[in-house]
């Protein structure tokens, strides 16, 4: 069984963003990169497919040189190929970019196309929807188990007060959460190895981008907590949970 | 003197058991080559240094005060027993008196009468020990401890007893025979030699024997004490009283460590690395095989041990002991350089006992005959983590957060100066000429409560005026946690890093918070290229309070206060006294636990146990030591170390004692008021 994953690097979540002077794009300077956290579960996911039914796992990126550490961090893992797909910059328009991996994933012959059903930096949730729509393969987002036998998968997802289960032909897209699985640490003997994987580079097929970043701002800074003291204190925070926090 | 065929028949028993003991031996010898490492380095001035420990067995005194004193008594008379075997065998051979009638031979004999009878004596008491006293409990290894079939189902105590019957008929033999030269003599001169007081008074039985019935006895000691050893050599190297030497080469080649705990670094530089660490017993280092011939099985390291102590599967002594009783069984066809068809973790410990550790180093510290079993623990943790990839999930997000943040709490970069804002803490950038490098350390930067330590400190040098600096977002985690967690690479990583930033800004003196950053920068960088002149905070409050900077109002006089000596503070770094002179110099009474200075008894958290839960047993080590420091009755619990602080508050919260727990500049700092 072979399985392309689309991962994309994004900041490290403990990063503190800064916006850059073109007041449309972030600073990459004191970046820490990591694979996106949802990617790295469906990495996870594949290797343990692979290591169960054989095959390869093949990784995926769009973007500059820099993600090639992504990349590697995936081979460290267990990925047996990797590809960047080179691109200047990381698109904002996921149309862009689920269309430059659906050129390059079209005629891999993949029995599976995992992705994170969202990146953490921008949130979009796009992509294996669009790579599903262009492929016309089954696509189940919100992954969070999964099993694959005899060319039939089967995902769980957990909706508001129930859970699903679903199942699907292969080739399928799966959109995959953080519930799916705890990805591994790559060990020492897996890096070692990792050097010495090649990372195909390719040119991305770009399109043009029909969604316009205008403007990024800093949330509005929130205001201090207000701290009250003794029982008298009480019906004033019960007014003020009610009227201006409305939570109760 | 023997009669001829006595001569020839001895001579051929020499061949005989020399030959039987050369393989036994020489087997031992190509085990021990097998290992890892740097070949061991042995010369003269080691030698002898080597040569003292082992007479004066100092290692031994640190406890079990008794049993030491018998010890010492078969000890020495078994050393001065090499020197009395060969003097039996050349009287046997020839018709001289060893060393001759003269003063010489006259101590001699009265030496080798007073150590026949302090070897037996002291030999009864260690067989009644094993058999009948109460603290026979200690030499045994509790259930859940890991411990193979071989040495569970009573190979130890059967070894004890060949051991312990062949010193008593060997040593009980040879004065036997004594008593009856002495009888001879009697017969002939009319007394005995009152210069070997006790064979003298024993010989007195003998009277009314003839000459010739003298003799008999006299031959059949000589045999049975000299043929003991014959047949006793070659089971030498299977048992354990092969410590006799082997804890004699232990001190001989054991590495001068910068510290007790201090590990080696791994080249990752070097293409050819293939395994790390330590999976099969023939990846060991050298000196840690010769440590599984060294151990005699006393059990003192899982006394000092807090993971056995509360009940884990760790026993530091069951590792040494399915060590050797693995090499015992497998001698030959690892002395062969067969592969060993299974891990340390199949038969030397649990996986939980691997976890369980928390490098605190008692047990390297109490060992009498030099072994080391943290080490192979951690070289064990290293394979695991490495090549592997096999250790508890807990520890992911610390390793997580040290990679890619520089800290195990994986808290942003920029925030590592958030507690010091609206404080006076110049970073080196804004004071290059500072004298001081302030270490700060992760966790006095991030934890909420380790914060007020570093606020402290800060207060503290201020009213002092230290002229310091601190690094601020140049700084990131040591690597310690990784480095205690097997993840070497991780580690290798950080201090490659460290060292570069400290190398540029090349501090004059450096002061840490914490005493894992104190023995990772002080003792363990050096090593990797990064030589720097280290101190604990407290260290550097005793060198205030000394030098008077320490403005202290005398206050009122506050409760007592009992110090807990962290393990890589005291233990790991020999800082004992200056937290003390501190306490002192604010006037307050010090209660001590019973387990305090190098023999202090862990918090729990160390060797990464920080950030993991810890592993099942019948208690925490943290409510261990609490309950410890509660019956001294004091009112505060002074600590030195970030991790010590979390474990001792928890416990006391658990505990709901009201006893306080503060670092010892806090406790300064609160003196100091709002006058700094």
């Amino acid at each position: 069984m072979n399985i392309a994953v689309c991962l994309k690097q994004t900041p490290d979540t403990e990063t503190r963003v800064q916006i850059a002077g073109d007041g449309v794009s972030v600073l990459e300077d004191d970046v820490q990169w990591i694979i996106n956290p949802y990617d790295e579960a469906a990495v996870e996911a594949a290797l343990r497919l692979t290591e169960a039914h054989g095959g390869e796992v093949t990784v995926f990126s769009l973007g500059p040189p820099r993600v090639e550490k992504a990349l590697r961090e995936a081979l460290a893992m267990g990925a047996h190929r990797a590809v960047r797909l080179h691109a200047d910059a990381v698109p904002a328009d996921p149309r862009v970019t689920a269309r430059a991996l659906t050129a390059a994933l079209r005629d891999g012959g993949f029995d599976l196309i995992l992705a994170g059903q969202q990146a953490v930096d921008d949130d979009q949730a796009q992509t294996p929807q669009r790579i599903a729509q262009a492929l016309d393969f089954a696509c189940v987002t919100n992954v969070e188990e999964l099993t694959v036998e005899g060319g039939r998968g089967a995902a769980r997802r957990v909706l508001e007060g129930v859970q699903e289960v679903s199942s699907f032909p292969l080739p399928a897209v799966l959109g995959v959460n953080l519930r799916l699985n705890e990805p591994r640490y790559p060990s020492f003997k897996g890096i070692m190895q990792a050097k010495r994987k090649p990372i195909d580079v390719i040119e991305a097929e770009l399109a043009e981008p029909k969604l316009v970043v205008e403007r990024l701002a800093y949330p509005p800074e929130k205001a201090a907590g207000r701290v009250f003291e003794g029982v008298e204190a009480v019906p004033e925070v019960v007014r003020l949970l009610h009227e201006e926090a409305k939570v109760i | 003197m023997l009669s001829i065929a006595e001569k020839v028949l001895f001579a051929i028993a020499v061949m005989g058991s020399a030959s039987l003991a050369y393989r036994g031996f020489s087997n031992v010898v190509k085990v021990i080559r097998r290992g890892t490492g740097e070949p061991l380095k042995v010369d003269l001035d080691r030698f002898f240094r080597a040569l003292g420990q082992w007479i004066i067995m100092k290692p031994i005194w640190k406890t079990r005060t008794l049993a030491d004193v018998f010890h010492v008594m078969i000890a020495w008379g078994f050393v001065f027993y090499f020197l009395v075997n060969l003097g039996d065998v050349l009287q046997g051979y020839f018709p001289v008196q060893f060393l001759g009638a003269g003063a010489v031979g006259v101590a001699y004999r009265f030496l080798a009468d007073v150590f026949s009878v302090s070897v037996l004596v002291g030999m009864v008491w260690f067989l009644l020990r094993r058999f009948a006293l109460g603290s026979r409990r200690q030499l045994v290894i509790r259930e859940n401890v890991k411990v193979m079939e071989a040495a569970r189902a009573g190979g130890i105590t059967r070894d004890s007893v060949i051991v312990g019957v062949f010193i008593l008929a060997h040593v009980g033999f040879r004065f036997l025979g004594e008593t009856f030269t002495l009888a001879q003599e009697r017969l002939h001169t009319g007394h005995g030699d009152p210069g070997q007081p006790f064979a003298h008074a024993v010989s007195g039985l003998w009277e009314g024997l003839d000459e010739s019935a003298l003799v008999v006895g006299q031959h059949v000691s000589w045999w049975l004490a000299l043929g003991l050893i014959l047949a006793f050599v070659p089971y030498f190297p299977y048992s354990k009283h092969f410590h006799l030497i082997m804890s004699g080469v232990n001190f001989l080649v054991k590495p001068d460590r910068p510290s007790l705990g201090a590990l080696d670094p791994v080249d990752f530089e070097d293409e050819a690395l293939e395994q790390i660490g330590v999976a099969r017993i023939e990846d060991l280092p050298r000196k840690h095989l010769i440590d599984a011939y060294a151990c005699i099985m006393c059990n003192r390291c899982q006394d000092a041990c807090p993971a056995y102590v509360t009940g884990k599967e760790l026993s530091p002594a069951a590792l040494e002991v399915n060590k050797r009783y693995y090499l015992n069984l497998n001698l030959a066809a690892l002395a062969a350089g067969e592969a060993s068809a299974e891990t340390m973790l199949d038969f030397a410990l649990s996986e939980s006992a691997l976890w369980a550790c928390t490098t605190c180093g008692a047990c390297v510290d109490i060992c009498p005959v030099g072994n080391e079993p943290m080490f192979d623990l951690l070289h064990l943790r290293r394979h695991q983590v490495l090549m592997e990839s096999a250790f508890p999930q807990e520890l992911q997000p610390a390793f997580r957060g040290m990679e890619r943040n520089g800290n195990p709490w994986n808290r942003s970069a920029a925030d590592r100066m958030a507690w010091a804002e609206g404080r006076s803490v110049p970073t080196i950038d804004e004071n290059p000429d500072a004298e001081l490098l302030w270490w700060v350390g992760c966790a006095p930067s991030y934890d909420p409560r380790a914060q007020r330590t570093a606020q402290a400190l800060a207060k503290v040098m201020n009213a002092a005026g230290v002229r310091f600096a601190v690094l601020g977002g140049r700084e990131s985690c040591t690597g310690d946690s990784a480095r205690r967690a097997g993840n070497e690479y991780l580690f290798y990583e950080r201090a490659q890093a460290n060292i570069e930033t400290l190398n540029e800004v090349a501090p004059k003196r450096i002061v840490t918070t914490c005493p894992h950053c104190l023995h990772t920068l002080g003792k363990e960088y050096a090593a990797m290229g990064g030589a720097y002149e280290v101190i604990h905070h407290t260290q550097l409050l005793a060198e205030l309070a000394a030098a008077g900077k320490l403005d202290l109002p005398g206050g009122e006089a506050s409760g007592a206060v009992t110090f807990h000596d962290p393990c890589y503070l005291g233990r790991h770094n020999g800082v004992v006294d200056e937290p003390r002179e501190v306490l002192d110099a604010l006037r307050l009474p010090v209660v001590e636990m019973p387990r305090h200075g190098t023999k202090s008894f862990c918090c729990g958290a160390g060797g990464a146990q920080m950030w993991k839960e810890e592993e099942p047993g019948a208690a925490a080590v943290n409510a261990t030591r609490f309950d410890e420091a509660a019956a001294t009755g004091a009112q505060t619990l002074a600590v030195g170390c970030p991790f010590c602080l979390t474990m001792m508050d928890d416990a006391s919260k658990a505990a709901g004692e009201g006893m306080a727990v503060k670092d010892v500049v806090e406790i300064v700092a609160e003196r100091l008021g709002d006058r700094a």
